[in-house]
């Protein structure tokens, strides 16, 4: 038998997780096959973009315990780069997006150099004024973003690899493969850094920065790599979505709005946790949604709650779309009052503390 | 550089710095006394927009003069906020306290836009575009008048602060909270006065600006980050501090939209930010609390 970490003895590869992890995998690759509604399809991709998100700042927020809420600024950098190229050098966005990587991580470590000189709240505002400038910056550089006009593209060159055209993105599918994949591999690496001796580092500068930084660990050189990791896969998740939506501008790629739903994606479900940002993405994604959409409004109806001709009735159908962001408000304040270690962390307390009443 | 010009920016930038000063003082009000960062600050001067507006629309009570309603309602608006969310997470950690204060912003910003939709409000008053030369100097009118109301305002804090027993107490709470209590200072309630005065005076500052500003949903979070800006660089906890910063801010602004651009002064105010939280975090007039 190999010798296990005892802190992670019951997250060990036990047979029953492992194969419970591979059908849920199978499943989601075979979805698609089964299901052919767009909108469903369109739900899951967000659901994926949205783990993505999160779970890219949980290494960073989660793990080293820095408090960016200046994310926008690589989910833009990521955008802006792979739209540029493609429209102005007709790069391939599977190019453009590399590119936005690296853009994304000299960024990170501009960002690194200046805001990690400081601590907490400090830190929090020093991230937010960060990704304001970068965001005043790309309004008024019209030259290359077109500023609050936006980048607008209709077609997405086919993915070719030599000759063969494995996809020309007429449909959801492929967009849904790629988020599935990019979704399953930023999980896979925080699995990695949670089990690696980086995330050791990382964790140690969470609980305590001076005592890390006393036992010899680099604080400069280790939140740097954290951000730097957190912020590549935030580029990657602002390449897909420009991509995907085909249209992007600074008040939906750059805007404080998006860094604070970047952290309450990982807030809601639990930081420092592998699972922590899918279920907060899996929590909020529907939620959004079904208000961006008119479902509540639409059931309140059905079921008679509220009548169609109604003054409410008219209302609620005419607004409620336009505050689908109010549920993540609610959502962050009923975490932070009641749940301070997130969905995740709860509902693990909860079975813990039955286990102890029945023992 | 026309000089008429710089000077007409110098004098509307000091005006407009008045009612930044008040935000500033609200907000570092609030963090002087609980260490809590208020991430919603410019919603609850949204709320004061709002309040502002529908009392001159629907009672015809003129923007100036509703500050008396739009202060104290803020102030209980705020005091309650304390008492049912802000009071539970007190001792935890920051970024909790952050976080709880960006959702309750969340709230505010999309039930404004549930209840009023993501419309531009305009409030025009009679005097809303007049103003009067002095020395070939424009003067806006509600600028001045405004200007006015938040010195008088901030005069009325300072002594209150200064002079009566209860300034005091939230004087001496800031300072030492634990020394306080042991004095027989109830610090709880002081943490409720001062979140409500904090809240009053970001919802003055909401109703002073409703002449001249656009009125929508989501105006707070750009306050909301002008006032970190002002607060940072008066230093946390300093309301002499955010009085200067405030008029700083407002002079920068101005100074910088007629001899950079008006599309970068947001750049320019942001990275004076970050430059004063790099050289010297404590601000103009604070200690260090690193």
């Amino acid at each position: 038998m190999k010798p296990t970490n005892p802190l992670h003895s019951q997250r060990g590869a036990s047979t029953v997780r492992v194969s419970a992890g591979i059908a849920v995998i199978a499943a989601l690759f075979a979805f698609p096959q089964f299901v052919e509604s767009p909108y469903i399809l369109h739900m899951m991709i967000l659901f994926f973009l949205s783990t993505l998100m999160g779970q890219s700042w949980n290494i960073i927020g989660g793990y080293t315990g820095q408090y960016s809420v200046g994310h926008a600024a690589y989910f833009g950098t990521g955008a802006y780069t792979t739209l540029i190229l493609l429209t102005t050098k007709e790069i391939a966005p599977w190019y453009g997006m590399w590119v936005g990587i690296a853009a994304s991580v000299v960024l990170a470590l501009i960002i690194g150099s200046i805001c990690f000189r400081l601590r907490g709240p400090y830190f929090v505002l020093a991230s937010i004024a960060v990704a304001e400038i970068v965001r005043c910056t790309a309004l008024n550089l019209t030259n290359l973003t077109k500023g609050a006009e936006g980048i607008l593209v209709v077609d997405i060159p086919a993915f070719k690899i030599g000759e063969t055209i494995i996809t020309d993105f007429s449909s959801k599918v492929p967009y849904y493969y790629i988020a599935l994949v990019l979704a399953l591999v930023i999980i896979g690496v925080t699995w990695l850094v949670q089990h690696s001796k980086l995330g050791y580092y990382f964790q140690a500068i969470r609980e305590d920065q001076d005592a890390a930084h006393s036992l010899g660990i680099n604080l400069t050189i280790w939140k740097n790599s954290a951000l730097v990791i957190s912020a590549a896969f935030t580029s990657l998740a602002g390449s897909f979505y420009a991509i995907f939506v085909k249209f992007i501008d600074p008040s939906t790629v750059l805007p404080l709005d998006l860094s604070v739903q970047i952290v309450l994606i990982s807030i809601i479900g639990g930081i420092g946790t592998i699972f922590g940002p899918v279920i907060g993405a899996l929590v909020l994604v529907p939620l959004s949604e079904a208000l961006r959409s008119n479902v509540i409004t639409e059931g309140l109806i059905k079921i008679g709650l509220v009548s169609e001709e109604s003054g409410v009735g008219i209302f609620l159908k005419e607004h409620l779309a336009h505050a689908h962001v109010l549920i993540y408000g609610i959502l962050v304040v009923v975490v932070i009052l009641f749940m301070p270690e997130g969905v995740l962390g709860y509902f693990r307390k909860m079975t813990t503390k039955k286990k102890g009443g029945e023992a | 550089m026309d000089f008429s010009v710089l000077m007409q920016a110098i004098v509307s930038g000091i005006l407009v710095g008045g009612v930044y000063a008040l935000i500033g003082i609200g907000l570092t009000i609030i963090f002087g006394v609980m260490r809590v960062i208020n991430f919603g600050h410019g919603d609850i001067m949204m709320v004061g927009m709002y309040m502002t507006y529908f009392l001159f629309t629907l009672f015809g009570v003129d923007p100036f003069v509703s500050v008396l309603i739009t202060m104290p309602l803020m102030f209980l608006f705020g005091a309650i906020l304390q008492k049912v969310f802000i009071n539970r997470i007190l001792g935890s950690l920051p970024q909790n306290q952050i976080l709880l204060t960006i959702g309750l912003g969340l709230i505010m910003s999309n039930t404004a836009m549930l209840a009023f939709t993501s419309d531009y409000k305009i409030l025009t008053t009679s005097y809303s575009s007049s103003s009067f030369n002095i020395f070939g100097i424009s003067i806006s009118e509600p600028l001045l008048i405004s200007f006015l109301i938040t010195a008088a305002i901030t005069i009325g804090l300072y002594w209150f602060l200064l002079k009566t027993d209860t300034g005091q107490a939230i004087r001496a709470t800031a300072q030492d909270r634990e020394a306080a209590q042991l004095m027989g200072i109830n610090v709880k309630w002081m943490s409720i006065l001062s979140f409500g005065i904090g809240s009053a005076m970001a919802g003055t500052a909401g109703a002073l600006i409703s002449p001249t500003y656009y009125i929508f949903p989501q105006v707070g979070s750009a306050f909301t980050l002008k006032a970190f800006v002002i607060t940072v660089l008066g230093g946390m906890g300093s309301i002499v501090g955010a009085t200067l910063g405030g008029i700083i801010i407002g002079l920068v602004e101005s100074v910088a939209a007629v001899t950079i651009s008006s599309d970068w002064k947001d750049v320019v105010v942001f990275s004076i930010f970050l430059l004063v939280l790099l050289i010297k975090p404590s601000g103009l007039m604070g200690k260090s609390r690193m």
